[in-house]
């Protein structure tokens, strides 16, 4: 028994090595792994010229702000995993040319004024189709270190975005011939065509200057460690970060607003779990919830100590693609969908939903139909809503030619246009399961409502790394390997031209090209689409109303509703405002608490 | 057949009789007198009856009205209703048929792989139980939950005839393949001691084959710990499957089982408790009536240790 | 003994190239990627797919790119500007090295994300370990001794109980009842935190500590608990009605020295051996834990990782986890051949 008395020895003193160790590690775990940037000087002398900062008069303690989300930002860098998080932290701490505010209209940052046309910040060549942007910088705006934010640094951040090997990509970009310094606080950007969405290329939820005297270009833009221990211009700088668990912002007092923030720190925590997000809000352990969901809204909105801030204007719309190609190929006319390449098909599948009922009951109310994609401002298009008519769809399917004659329920092909006699109408409807259960109880009533008008579909649910991956990895939208398709989606900031190229062009239509996924292709469309490229407002807004149109027509998708982009906070806090546009802190230095 | 011992029963006046301590008949008698083991057996026993019968409910578990929905139990609804009306108690039998086959699918799967592993390198020995037992070992080496999450993305995408994306057969053939192993060993420990009993030699050198030997010979007396480590196996299947249905891995709506109408249930867990407390309560019951079972099966075969188990003084 | 020692040593080195060649194939191959577009834009440009695809590595094919994950790249040229021409080199080492590459989601440097995440589940797990070894023996003996009575009965209904309880239910339920129902009689707060390690800004205290540990340990434990009692009666009847126990009755010793000198001391050896043998299953058994109680442990890491196809650290986190299983057993085999001569020269 010696041998066996010695191993138990032996791994009860291992066991106890391992407790002692861990112990002894997680006294380090309170520490940041992340230094405080060396540079950080918070007493740094505020330059001349500003009126400093009055001390209140009462010693109060400081006001924190408790924000909850469910996951770290990967960085602080937006632009490079866009998870909305990067963009929430980086909204803290740094500041672009300009910003959105939430009924979408531009105001600078960083930027003393918005260049244009009129007041000749944009030079436009109308025969070779180009223009230069010349913008003037604030002169009174530091870094945390005390440093001046120079035209440098902006073409310090153009240099190494552009940069081919650690770059990466922005809208915009092939638009963008150079970034050339002019003087310390002005730049001119020329571009090489005429793209419509200069104002907000540098700024609002993309991009932020980075500093160049701080950040090292040899670590590239998507990876430096600046972006992990970020230098701050803006109302607030990083103190501490613990990876997983929290964050911890305090005021900078080298923020060019004399006055702001109101708040003194802003702590940020990471809590994976809904329910406890919204039991944290009740219990007053947290002031904001991001990214608040329908049936959370639902669940509070009787409640007297917390608020919801919910944006004028909504961004992510559940929306139905169908696959013009067969099921498994690309080729729309090589090997057009039995089924859904008839547009009265289209047509009368958009008759059968009843978007009121799912917006109602699934997502509380909450969502508002939308049917285009052209229907926020400063472009939103007059398209009649299509009518929601069981029995009129019905009979658009008979007269397609898909009438049930066995009688089980099922329509089959008899005088159809692409499919063999006898085809059932039988579909796959796929959908996403990060978003949650609304989603899933969409596609279940969608199909049951289609299911009553003779349209079978078999369910599916996948996760959106299969979904939307690249053809070569087997992404389901990308290899066509579905008929009808159920998602979120909506384009960021006032700019619909890129989402509208991405999802409707022809070019896109090319795997791994573009997310045509519908791959329809109609002439008029692209050609509309070449026009929208001019700074002449009632044009573009023209331009793309026609291009509204066609889609109404057509049908490559149905839109459904929109989704609810709110954020719920304690009543304490006022001055905080949901937008589309950006994330929840896009006014951080406003909030105050009562 | 299995032989026969017996102990001989001397009271004064009578006769003197010998009751069998092994055989079928005696296991039986010895699994009867444990309470715990029948009470399993009877839930279990009630709870396969009832998912077998699911199809009788009049309510379709698939179809949604919206008036009713989030009721609390009543009579019409003894489970009360979910998110789109749908009858809580419909959708839990007939997730209790998707959790039952995935269970019984994983312990299939166990058995087919891991039972003639384990009889082939107890039974040849050297050469033929080092490469077997490296492989169980490689297999035994993988971080199991981690693996099974992978694997589960992996297969559950798979659109080939039998497997239609996530598929019931999918998630049982992951889990399974990750839990053969016990049996593996189970199996080995138990041929390497039975291959040297007399009976055995005496078979052999009565002329048969290996084959015969390993097959009529050896492996019904093996069966005690096998069925034993089966009834548990079950119960563990069912949970990592509600694990990763939890997670979102494993089976996806609108197919329910226990583990992803909990899934569901869990945003609702103060408004409506009953969403996840009866898919819940169900895989607790199967459990713990599996180990009520294992645990009487294990003393019926078993009452004076004649076969050890791994892991056992 | 060297001899077996240095063919134990090949063969885990065999077995963990072995192990890594399949768990980089299983990764590469399940279906999606990491350049599927994750948070606000569903989908990713195809122009940004292409820079990805160069800075991931992933336009290289798959054989190469274990090569590269193993030995790094730094020795070869690579075309990192995309412009057709391999012109620089490359700047991994592979793993050999330390290198465990960069994760696509943070571009941080895997091995300094896991290390710390690791750490805390570590913790985790051995006050988890803990407390369940510190109720579970007693539970155990005490049903040993008294087999079959009630409370070896009541005992044993518990122990099945706790082991057919799903643990993320067991998580929320009591979350629920901790956190958002029950309040301190005294000062109206929840009794216990929701979530997390420590209270924020607070210095290092040992009560909030545990106050902080208290749910999801519980969480966790009930499992083992219930496995460990078990097994521990198990072992204890075996050992309690060997002869040697009778002899030390004999000789007249007190039935307590009897219980706790002689069959506790045995009965435990087989439940540190399962011990030791279970340890390295932790590493993937805490995803629960770690997600409903907002836990930064390698559980959770290991979750997200997956949903969004972030290689380098699903490769790490499962070679760390095969290695730490590999290693273990071949320091029980090792310790077994040490103490057991006929073992080596099997």
């Amino acid at each position: 028994m010696m041998h066996s008395r010695t191993l138990s020895a032996l791994s009860l003193v291992c066991l106890f090595a391992l407790l002692l160790a861990s112990l002894a590690g997680c006294g380090q775990a309170t520490e940041a792994p992340q230094a405080e940037p060396t540079a950080a000087s918070p007493e740094a002398e505020p330059s001349a010229g500003q009126p400093t900062a009055a001390p209140t008069v009462e010693e109060t303690a400081p006001q924190s702000v408790v924000i909850v989300i469910p996951e770290d930002p990967p960085s602080f860098n937006a632009i490079v995993a866009d998870t909305g998080y990067d963009a929430m932290v980086m909204e803290l701490t740094m500041l672009g040319l300009t910003d959105i505010d939430p009924e979408g209209n531009i105001f600078p940052e960083l930027a003393a004024e918005l260049p244009t046309v009129e007041n000749g910040g944009v030079a436009l060549d109308e025969e070779a189709g180009t223009m230069e942007v010349t913008w003037k910088l604030r002169q009174d705006v530091q870094w945390q270190d005390g440093k001046a934010v120079t035209a440098d640094d902006v073409v310090f951040t153009w240099n190494a975005i552009s940069d081919p090997a650690t770059g990466t990509w922005m809208q915009g970009i092939d638009y963008i011939g150079g970034v050339a310094k002019v003087d310390d606080y002005t730049f001119v950007i020329s571009y090489t065509g005429i793209y419509p969405g200069y104002l907000t290329q540098f700024g609002a939820e993309q991009l932020a200057i980075w500093p160049a005297h701080y950040c090292d270009p040899a670590q590239g833009f998507t990876a430096w460690d600046c972006a992990r221990t970020p230098l701050s211009d803006g109302p607030f700088s990083l103190k501490e970060w613990v990876v997983g668990d929290h964050m911890i912002f305090v005021r900078n007092p080298n923020y060019y607003r004399p006055d702001k923030p109101v708040i003194d720190q802003i702590i940020v925590r990471i809590v994976p779990d809904a329910t406890v997000r919204k039991t944290m809000l009740l219990q007053g352990d947290a002031d904001v919830d991001v990214w608040t969901t329908e049936p959370i809204v639902d669940d509070l909105k009787d409640k007297p100590d917390v608020q919801v801030s919910i944006s004028p204007h909504p961004r992510w719309v559940l929306r139905l693609f169908f696959n013009l190609a067969a099921k498994g190929t690309v080729d729309p006319v090589a090997s057009p969908h039995p089924i859904l390449a008839d547009v009265r098909v289209r047509q009368a599948i958009r008759m059968a939903i009843d978007v009121d009922t799912i917006s109602q009951q699934i997502f509380y109310g909450y969502g508002t139909p939308v049917w285009t994609e052209l229907f926020r401002p400063p472009y939103a298009c007059d398209i009649a809503r299509p009518e929601y008519d069981p029995d009129a769809a019905a009979a658009l399917l008979e007269s397609a030619g898909w009438i049930d004659q066995d009688g089980n329920g099922v329509r089959e092909c008899h005088g159809c246009l692409n499919a063999e006699e006898g085809t059932p109408m039988e579909m796959e409807l796929i959908t996403y399961a990060e978003f949650g259960e609304p989603m899933t109880l969409s596609q279940q009533l969608i199909a049951e409502m289609l299911g009553k008008i003779g349209v079978k579909f078999q369910l599916t649910v996948v996760e959106g790394s299969v979904l939307w991956a690249t053809a070569a990895d087997g992404g389901i939208e990308q290899t066509g390997n579905f008929d009808v398709d159920l998602w979120d989606d909506g384009y960021s900031g006032t700019d619909p031209t890129d989402f509208l190229w991405e999802l409707y062009s022809a070019a896109a239509a090319e795997p791994d090209y573009g997310w045509n996924i519908s791959r329809w292709i109609n002439d008029d469309w692209n050609a509309l689409l070449d026009q929208a490229y001019t700074l002449d407002e009632a044009v573009r807004k023209d331009v793309f109303c026609q291009m509204a149109a066609i889609l109404d027509d057509e049908v490559p998708s149905i839109l459904l509703f929109s989704v609810i982009n709110a954020d719920a906070h304690s009543t304490r806090l006022e001055g905080i405002q949901s937008t589309t546009f950006d994330m929840v802190t896009w006014n951080a230095e406003e909030w105050s608490m009562k | 057949m299995s032989q026969t011992a017996g102990t001989a029963t001397l009271t004064p006046g009578a006769p003197a009789r010998v009751t069998a301590t092994s055989g079928r008949t005696a296991v039986w008698r010895r699994f009867r007198r444990h309470p715990g083991a029948i009470a399993g057996a009877a839930v279990l026993g009630l709870i396969t009856l009832a998912v077998l019968l699911a199809p009788l409910s009049p309510y379709d578990p698939e179809a949604s009205d919206l008036s009713v929905r989030f009721q609390p139990p009543s009579w019409q609804h003894p489970m009360g209703t979910d998110a789109l009306g749908r009858d809580l108690m419909t959708r839990v039998l007939y997730g209790g048929r998707v959790s039952l086959t995935v269970g019984v699918l994983v312990v299939a799967i166990s058995l087919v792989i891991g039972v003639p592993i384990g009889a082939l390198a107890g039974f040849y020995g050297g050469r033929v139980d080092s490469i077997l037992m490296r492989l169980t070992d490689i297999f035994l080496s993988l971080p199991a939950f981690l693996v099974l999450i992978l694997l589960s993305a992996i297969l559950r995408e798979v659109d080939a005839p039998l497997f239609e994306r996530n598929n019931v057969l999918t998630i049982g053939l992951v889990i399974g393949v990750l839990s053969w192993m016990t049996f593996a060993r189970l199996v080995r420990a138990a041929f390497l001691t039975l291959r040297e009993t007399d009976f055995v030699t005496a078979a052999r050198c009565a002329g048969a084959s290996n084959r015969r030997l390993i097959v009529t010979h050896i492996l019904p007396n093996a069966i005690g710990p096998i069925i034993v480590e089966a009834t548990l196996g079950l119960g563990y299947a069912i949970i990592e499957e509600s694990g990763l249905s939890f997670l979102g891995f494993g089976i996806q709506p609108p197919t329910p089982s226990w583990g992803n109408l909990l899934s569901n249930a869990q945003e609702y867990l103060t408004k409506y408790p009953w969403l996840a407390i009866f898919p819940g309560m169900m895989i607790f019951l199967t459990i713990i009536s599996a180990n009520y079972i294992g645990d009487g099966l294990r003393d019926a075969f078993d009452p004076h240790k004649v076969l050890k188990k791994v892991g056992e003084v | 003994m060297s001899v077996y020692l240095i063919r134990r040593l090949l063969q885990t080195v065999a077995l963990l190239f072995l192990l890594s060649i399949v768990l980089f194939a299983l990764v590469n191959v399940a279906p999606g990627g990491p350049l599927a577009g994750h948070g606000q834009s569903r989908h990713v440009r195809p122009e940004r797919a292409a820079i990805l695809m160069r800075q991931f590595g992933l336009d290289k094919p798959l054989p190469v790119q274990y090569v590269i994950w193993l030995a790094g790249n730094d020795w070869m040229r690579v075309d990192a500007d995309g412009d057709g021409i391999a012109d620089s080199y490359g700047t991994r080492k592979g793993i050999l090295r330390g290198d465990f590459g960069f994760s696509f989601r943070t571009r941080q440097p895997v091995l300094a994300e896991i290390g710390q995440r690791l750490a805390n589940t570590i913790y985790l797990m051995a006050v988890t370990m803990l407390v369940a070894l510190v109720i579970a023996i007693p539970i155990g003996i005490i049903s040993a001794l008294r087999q079959y009575s009630a409370t070896d009965i009541a005992l044993t209904t518990f122990s099945f109980a706790g082991q057919a309880i799903p643990e993320f239910w067991l998580g929320l339920v009591l979350l629920l009842i901790f956190y958002a129902w029950l309040k301190n009689p005294f000062t109206g707060e929840p009794l216990l935190p929701p979530g997390g390690m420590y209270t924020l800004g607070a210095e290092f205290a040992l009560l909030d500590r545990i106050k902080h540990l208290i749910l999801p340990v519980a969480t966790g434990a009930l499992g083992w608990i219930a496995w460990y009692s078990r097994f521990l009666r198990s072992s204890m009847l075996d050992v309690i009605h060997q002869d040697y126990l009778r002899t030390a009755r004999a000789k007249g010793l007190s039935e307590r020295r009897v219980v706790y000198r002689h069959a506790l001391r045995n009965a435990v050896i087989p439940l540190v051996t399962v011990l030791a043998l279970d340890l390295p299953y932790l590493i993937g058994g805490t995803v629960f834990v770690e997600t409903i109680f907002a836990w930064p442990g390698m559980g959770r890491l290991y979750y997200q990782s997956a949903l969004q196809r972030d290689y380098p650290m699903l490769l790490a986190i499962l070679i760390i986890g095969a290695a730490a299983i590999i290693i273990s057993n071949l320091l029980a085999d090792v310790a077994y051949a040490y103490l057991d001569p006929r073992i080596r020269y099997n």
